[in-house]
């Protein structure tokens, strides 16, 4: 951390907000990514809804309200403050907990899951909101505990984690609890734990998935998708077909890509993958823009995650750090999960790719969190002379 | 607060899991993209078999016998069926077609597991094609093709010929190049000639996307039809033979039983069936071939009621039984012995020469080598009298035949081979196929004392268990024991004896002309020669003429209205004894037979009846063979209606 020199005259609120500077390598490429969000989900989308029947750009204008209405998030969880956020943590956790109760109550079968409920025309899925919302509460948590961490903040944080992961179990989503593992482990990880505190949380997460696996409460689907991808190419009609799909579709794109729209970028145009615009955009990308299109997603990607961890490291307080860790968990795993699933490296599990799928909440939720990190570098400590 | 490391730690961690990525993403586009562009192509081509229109099979005369018409149906192409449609296409077409939805989705998953074709619907109606073409969404990989079918003109004119067609079995299709979905030809000339008759199913490419809809026709090869057969049926002789057949066999009812009767268990004397066969005499053509009851070629392309199916394969309809029904050739084998007789001078005890006279009185007595007393009585209880060989054969004389059997048997260690009987028969072609280009032809059987003790051995319960005896030889000369031949057989071996000694390899193809109009011709052939004198063939005609013409002749009654050129017909009778009649069941069941050759002067056909459990040869075989030997000496006007003849061996 390096030392600046310190300040010396008082800050005026004047002067701080003048010092509110966006962090442009983190607002160009998340921005990039919506605008080729939008451009990609148009190529997937298009051609199938024709098929379809339906409104070529249906598909591509609901997306442009959510990334605008998602940018507008952005830019005001930008604007929040750390106290204020400390502050509101609590209420929001509680409320999403309440959400992902709400619906399993009311929420309608969609695609064998529970995920949504129904708010006049709006489809919100309170499991995207709920993963910001644990970010929020065990960085509460963690900035309460302080350096050390005892084997008690390890037990509040199991029960924190621990209740949406149940709700969403039950939903059931087993791409959204693997998310909760995931950025809880990083978040616990940075925040002081010993390895031995996470080694035995590892270990007892471990524990109860095969004991969840033992008693039959996973999903006979779910089971099906990792072992259909455990099996290789053997059965192209079943789970496997869209995994076989998207990893030609890829393939097929080379080092260049086949160009946008292009004719023969047939995976796409002819709709052979499926959910294309959603779960599996990535493939759009792959076959149309290739291996420099593909590799430049993921740079824009490692930019983002680089500066969240920039901004953990400039944290004003523990809190602000620690909620920049979180996000930065968070991005990484839907990215790696996501584009290794479509790259087959990784069971299909339902996990969208951050800014670039169609599917409004998860923008709106993803641009929360970024917006929610970006105030961490904005206002980081100490902030740098103009 | 040791946040520094830790993030340091993540950061790296991070950054492996992006190297990760990256590293794949370089192996799968950049290393292996030839690979998955491949398999992208390869999603979108499907190829789709167009079937191939059989050959026609025509007459000699160039008659349409089996020919194709185009039917409009439906079907279901497996390569074009989306996994994800399935379950709703299988309700639509179960809706549509009227069938269930488990047959529908059983038809389904063969086409998609086959990546083939499956008629869903086989004739489409006006108002069905119009609905398919209207709702093309609600049928993804529903297609309405033309589709040429077999269609026989003239069903029943000569089915167990032309066999009929029907889809592939196990067996075929362990054969190169057979699909579950071709149509194979079963029986008969479509079975034996599938190779050429098929034809070559054509493809075409297509594009499709990912719900298997059809974007576009890339290529497309056309099928090859299959070749024109022409056969060696000569239509209206066969009619002939047909409408024969049938009156004779329902005359031969009327006769057991005023009214008629229906063959079952009960009635074991009640007649069977009629089988016949022409044949030329000078190449072995089949003019005709038939047996009644026959059944309709088509019902295997369009289909048939269960009960229908039951009561036709009950009766055994679908067999050729010109090629495949043995029966005993009873008196008519008796040619075969006359010409070992002149050939070899073998003749009764005391006799020198053909016409040197025997005396028939009905009982023969006599022993055998090792002095066992023997009482043999012939058909005609109160025998012919004094007759030479040329009577014996007329009048059918047992008693002369028996004497000839006895004197091989008598001097089978010095003067004959044993089996010189059984020599002269397969000369004729007995005892073994002749080799007509039909399937399932079966070779029939001439015992001898190495086949006795075969059996003897291996089916014990089939043979007595004492040797083989002069009795046995005394069998083989009648045609009787064991002697069993196809209708085919004998009128072969007739050909051989009445055309100077060719054994043809029987044929009912004549050629082959292929759609590019070459002809493959199938000439005569062959199989072998007997060497005969002159004067052998000369008195067997003589002779034959006389069983029709002469005064003892034992076909005469039958022939006795028969017309014009009645001199140019020769023939000969036959009874084969299926059941012996007993105290509780007195009446005897026969076989009847009848062998008829015209023009007897210069040969040209051989007609050979047999009426199954018809009774006497003399009685119902001849007469019925009389109406094709009219038909053929005098045209259809000299055509008349079966009646009975005089109950005669």
């Amino acid at each position: 951390m390096a030392l600046t020199t310190r300040r010396t005259e008082p800050v005026t609120i004047l002067q701080r907000e003048r010092s509110l500077r966006p962090d442009l390598f983190l607002v160009l490429p998340y921005l990039a990514l919506a605008a080729l969000g939008i451009v990609m989900v148009y190529t997937a989308s298009a051609p199938r809804n024709e098929l379809l029947g339906i409104d070529p750009g249906s598909t591509v204008r609901r997306h442009i309200v959510f990334v605008v209405v998602g940018f507008g998030v952005f830019i005001v969880s930008s604007l929040v403050g750390g106290r204020t956020l400390r502050g509101l943590s609590i209420p929001f956790y509680a409320g999403s907990v309440a959400a992902l109760g709400l619906v399993l109550a009311i929420g309608r079968e969609l695609k064998g899951a529970q995920r949504w409920i129904q708010i006049g025309p709006l489809q919100l899925q309170p499991s995207e909101f709920a993963k910001i919302a644990v970010i929020l509460a065990l960085a509460v948590l963690l900035a309460n505990a302080g350096s050390a961490l005892k084997w008690t903040h390890i037990a509040v944080a199991v029960v924190l984690v621990g209740a949406p992961a149940v709700l969403i179990f039950l939903q059931p989503d087993l791409g959204t609890m693997l998310v909760f593992a995931f950025v809880s482990v990083i978040m616990l990880f940075v925040g002081g734990t010993t390895l031995r505190q996470l080694a035995f949380i590892v270990l007892a997460a471990f524990v109860s998935a095969v004991a969840l696996f033992q008693v039959g409460a996973i999903e006979q689907y779910q089971i099906q998708r990792v072992t259909s991808f455990l099996d290789g190419g053997a059965d192209r009609e079943n789970a496997n077909y869209n995994h076989l799909q998207s990893q030609i579709a890829i393939g097929s794109g080379g080092f260049f890509g086949k160009g946008l729209f292009a004719e023969d970028a047939t995976q796409t145009n002819l709709s052979f993958v499926p959910e294309q615009s959603s779960d599996f955009i990535f493939t759009a990308v792959g076959e149309q823009l290739g291996f420099v299109g593909g590799s430049i997603v993921l740079g824009l990607y490692a930019m983002i995650v680089w500066r969240l961890l920039v901004a953990a490291a400039n944290g004003r307080d523990r809190f602000s750090q620690m909620v920049a860790v979180g996000i930065a968990a968070l991005l990484v795993f839907h990215v790696f999960v996501n584009v290794g699933m479509t790259l087959r490296m990784i069971p299909v599990t339902g996990l969208p790719l951050p800014f670039l799928s169609a599917g409004g909440t998860f923008f709106i939720a993803m641009s929360l969190g970024l917006g929610l990190a970006h105030s961490v570098w904005m206002r980081r400590s100490p902030v740098p002379d103009e | 607060m040791n946040l520094g490391w830790r993030l340091g730690v993540l950061a790296v961690a991070f950054a492996t899991l992006f190297a990760v990525l990256t590293l794949r993403l370089w192996s799968i586009q950049v290393t292996a993209a030839t690979e998955y562009e491949e398999a992208a192509q390869n999603n979108l081509v499907k190829f789709v078999d167009t079937p191939a229109p059989r050959g026609q099979i025509r007459d000699i005369n160039g008659m349409l016998l089996a020919d194709n018409r185009n039917a409009r149906v439906a079907v279901i192409e497996g390569a074009l069926v989306s996994p994800a449609g399935q379950d709703q296409l299988v309700r639509n077409l179960a809706a549509f077609s009227g069938r269930t939805a488990a047959e529908i989705e059983e038809d389904v998953e063969e086409a998609r597991r086959r990546g083939d074709r499956i008629v869903i619907v086989p004739e489409l109606t006006a108002e069905q094609v119009v609905f398919l073409a209207e709702h093309p969404e609600d049928f993804v990989g529903v297609r309405i093709v033309e589709t040429p079918v077999r269609v026989y003109v003239n069903g029943e004119l000569a089915p167990d010929v032309l066999g009929y067609i029907g889809r592939p079995d196990a067996d075929d299709l362990e054969k190169p190049g057979i699909k579950p979905t071709d149509v194979l030809g079963k029986a008969g000339v479509e079975r034996e000639y599938d190779g050429v008759i098929r034809g070559k199913s054509g493809r075409i490419k297509y594009r499709i996307n990912a719900r298997g809809e059809i974007l576009d026709q890339l290529g497309e090869q056309l099928p090859t039809p299959g070749s024109t057969v022409i056969l060696t049926i000569d239509s209206p002789i066969q009619e002939v033979l047909n409408t024969s057949l049938a009156q004779g066999l329902t005359l031969a009812r009327e006769l057991h039983q005023p009214g008629g009767c229906i063959p079952r268990e009960q009635d074991p004397g009640c007649p069977v069936r009629a089988t016949g066969v022409v044949l030329d005499v000078t190449d072995g053509s089949v003019l005709a071939m038939s047996s009644v009851p026959a059944f309709d070629p088509n019902i295997f392309v369009d289909g048939v009621s269960e009960q229908e199916w039951a009561r036709l394969n009950s009766q055994a309809v679908f067999n050729n039984f010109a090629i495949q029904g043995l029966y005993a050739p009873a008196s008519a084998f008796k040619t075969v012995a006359y010409i070992a007789a002149l050939e070899e001078s073998i003749f009764p005890a005391g006799v020198t020469a053909d016409n040197e006279t025997y005396t028939c009185d009905g009982l023969l007595e006599f022993r055998f080598n090792d002095g066992s007393p023997q009482l043999y009585q012939d058909w005609l209880a109160a025998g012919h009298g004094p007759i030479d060989l040329h009577g014996g054969l007329q009048a059918s004389c047992d008693l002369y035949f028996w004497e000839i059997a006895l004197k091989i048997w008598n001097g089978r260690n010095s003067e004959f081979e044993q089996d010189l009987l059984q020599q002269w028969a397969r000369k004729f072609g007995f005892d073994k196929t002749s080799g007509i280009d039909l399937p399932f032809e079966r070779r029939g059987l001439i015992p001898d004392e190495d086949w006795f003790t075969t059996a003897q051995e291996e089916t014990p319960q089939l043979v007595r268990d004492t040797p083989w005896a002069g009795g046995d030889v005394m069998n083989i000369v009648i045609g009787q024991g064991s002697v069993l031949a196809t209708p085919l057989q004998l009128a072969n071996a007739y050909a051989a004896m009445v055309n100077g000694g060719t054994v043809w390899q029987p044929r009912v193809v004549d050629r082959v002309e292929t759609p590019d109009g070459t002809v493959l011709d199938n000439p005569p052939f062959a199989a072998s020669r007997v060497e005969l004198n002159e004067r052998t063939g000369e008195l067997l005609r003589f002779d034959l003429q006389q069983v029709v013409n002469g005064p003892s002749g034992t076909a005469r009654t039958a022939f006795a209205n028969f017309g014009e050129n009645i001199e140019l017909v020769g023939g000969k009778t036959g009874t084969g004894e299926v059941i012996k009649a007993t105290a509780e069941n007195p009446d005897e069941v026969d076989n009847a037979i009848f062998v008829g050759v015209a023009p007897i002067n210069d040969p040209k056909y051989v007609v050979v009846v047999i009426i199954e459990r018809g009774g006497s040869g003399g009685r119902i075989a001849a007469p019925t063979a009389a109406r094709v030997l009219q038909f053929l000496l005098n045209g259809p006007e000299g055509v008349t209606d079966v009646g009975t003849g005089e109950e005669a061996d």
